[in-house]
């Protein structure tokens, strides 16, 4: 026999409206995702480049010689973000692209469509999972390792011609990281498979990626850069840290039209995709 | 209250210049797939704005106020709603943080809901690994955890056995009568609304047939027969019409509704007197067809 009626109780205490409203959205999203032991795995792996840059800059600085092989300039940080592309792209396959398609199979978008949220705090509470993700492995890596090298050799870092590198670093992760993070939710968005999202992503980058080789090898087209997504953040490395690749040269101008222009075309994508209701007309 | 509703789907006219008021009580919205009643729904919820017309919920407009509306309304969808790789009681909890209540009380009133609605004990398993009646408890537990004002049940019996049916029928009774909930119960059962509602709106293609109290749309009892006669069957209806019955064609023979105190040996009876041989009888139930064709008035003969 119970002890007290497990009824139902109604509830008075009615407070206005939370300001934040995506963030439970994206508090549990980010717990699901890391609760995934393979997940936390890839995400440990993918901050082994800046162990290898922290040797590196260690070395660096205890052995000034070595600074002939392995310079401390843009060049160190400008590839370190381009390999961290890499593992972008990898943590938004395995943890973005089912961020919208599970919750399109689940029938879960009217949950949260039926409550006091916008269609705006939907995209933002999803959109932040994956930006945090990226930002840990390019921003917050890369800020680290700029520390890292601040506190061993300062005299070497507090240069004037290496001054611009943090906000050069700030700029490439931000712009790098909210892209891959639109892209893998708007692709997330088309299909209702996480599966057929990750492999959407994965062919939207490597295969264009294949393209650009094949056209810029092949016949020496140095605008193909431009249809490549990973060539298109590469490039405006090259151009933001100084660094000298021939493959990439191209006004860094045209990489960052084709990197908005592709973001908005995300945006538009998510606005036509998160729906309560699908209306085929 | 919603004054001459008109709403689309594309070019598909979902709605077309609908009015009525919700009473107090729960409301019954019946009709058979396609006739509006979901799209009501969602447009309450401001997902569909309308094409014409006004609507509105506790004085606020759906459209220009969405949140304010949504923070009062629970909704329990047709289909399956869940969040992938969660447990009923996270889910039920992250439902409730959703609808603005602090994670604390959200827990708590999670757990209790569950304890409610009958899922106390499965409350840590992944809803992915639940039956279809505990995913339909579960959808209830969601839309009832913020404590709406107004519970918006969308065909919540669908997919459910007989027992699980009426168990998921109490329980929303219960929410009406004993908690004092509004709620508007979406459904093509018939029995569905009746077991539940006081009032009804019965949609057929985008219009309202009829709205009033329940016991007016079903009026009395009356018991339902599919009949073929062989012989002059004519005489037979003639002879039943006059003690109160009515009738119409069917597809196979014809469809009786007998008057309370009278039963098939009625029929027997009544056709040994006109020399009519009864060759085919079976009691049926009225169906929600019925119910349309009594609500418009005008097809059943008699």
């Amino acid at each position: 026999m119970p002890i007290y009626d497990q009824g139902y109780r109604r509830y008075e205490a009615r407070s206005p409206l939370h300001r934040v409203r995506f963030w439970p959205i994206t508090r549990e999203a980010l717990r699901l995702i890391l609760a995934k032991r393979a997940f936390l795995g890839l995400l440990a792996v993918s901050f082994l480049p800046f162990v290898v840059r922290v040797i590196q800059i260690y070395i660096v600085t205890r052995f000034p010689e070595a600074g002939r092989v392995l310079p401390i300039d843009g060049r160190l940080f400008g590839d370190f973000l381009n390999q961290q592309v890499g593992f972008m792209i990898l943590l938004s396959i395995f943890g973005a692209s089912g961020l919208i398609a599970n919750d399109l199979r689940t029938g879960a978008i009217l949950v949260y469509l039926s409550r006091p949220l916008t269609q705006r705090d939907y995209i933002a509470g999803k959109l932040l999972v994956p930006l945090a993700l990226n930002l840990a492995v390019t921003l917050g890596a890369a800020l680290v390792l700029y520390a890292t090298g601040l506190a061993l050799a300062p005299e070497q870092y507090l240069r004037w011609e290496l001054v611009w590198i943090a906000p050069a670093i700030v700029i490439h992760s931000l712009a790098a990281s909210l892209v891959v993070s639109l892209l893998a939710l708007a692709v997330s968005s088309l299909s209702k498979s996480a599966r057929v999202a990750g492999l959407g992503f994965v062919g939207l980058f490597f295969g264009l990626e294949m393209v650009r080789l094949v056209l810029q090898n092949g016949f020496g087209r140095k605008e193909a850069v431009l249809l490549s997504l990973q060539a298109d953040l590469q490039a405006l490395g090259v151009a933001l840290f100084g660094v000298v690749d021939r493959q990439l040269e191209i006004f860094w101008g045209w990489p960052l039209l084709v990197l908005f222009v592709m973001s908005l075309g995300c945006l538009a994508i998510l606005r036509s995709r998160v729906r309560a209701v699908e209306i085929v007309t | 209250m919603f004054q001459d509703l008109a709403v689309s789907y594309g070019l598909v006219q979902a709605l077309s210049g609908v009015s009525g008021a919700f009473r107090s009580g729960p409301t019954g919205l019946l009709g058979p797939n396609g006739a509006g009643k979901t799209t009501l729904l969602k447009t309450l919820l401001g997902f569909l704005a309308p094409d014409r017309g006004r609507l509105s919920a506790f004085g606020l407009d759906p459209i220009r106020q969405p949140l304010e509306v949504r923070r009062r309304l629970g909704y329990m969808p047709e289909q399956d709603c869940h969040v992938a790789g969660m447990t009923a009681a996270a889910f039920v909890a992250f439902a409730g943080e959703l609808s603005g209540l602090p994670r604390d009380e959200a827990i708590s009133r999670s757990h209790e809901v569950l304890y409610y609605v009958g899922l106390g004990e499965a409350r840590y398993r992944n809803v992915e690994t639940y039956s279809t009646g505990m995913k339909q408890r579960v959808k209830l537990a969601q839309a009832l955890v913020h404590d709406p004002d107004l519970l918006l049940l969308d065909e919540p019996t669908n997919g459910l056995d007989p027992q699980g049916r009426e168990e998921m029928l109490a329980l929303i009774h219960d929410i009406a009568t004993k908690r004092g909930m509004s709620l508007i119960l979406c459904s093509h059962l018939l029995r569905d609304v009746e077991r539940v509602c006081e009032n009804v709106i019965v949609f057929n293609q985008g219009q309202v047939a009829k709205a009033g109290e329940v016991r007016e749309l079903t009026g009395a009892r009356r018991q339902v027969f599919d009949v073929r006669f062989k012989g002059d069957g004519a005489a037979v209806l003639t002879d039943l019409k006059d003690l109160g019955a009515e009738w119409r064609e069917g597809e196979d023979g014809v469809r009786l509704f007998l008057p309370e105190g009278h039963g098939p040996e009625t029929i027997f009876r009544l056709a040994k007197e006109c020399g009519v041989q009864v060759r085919h009888l079976r009691p049926g139930a009225e169906t929600l067809e019925d119910v349309f064709l009594r609500a418009l008035g005008h097809e059943i003969q008699g």
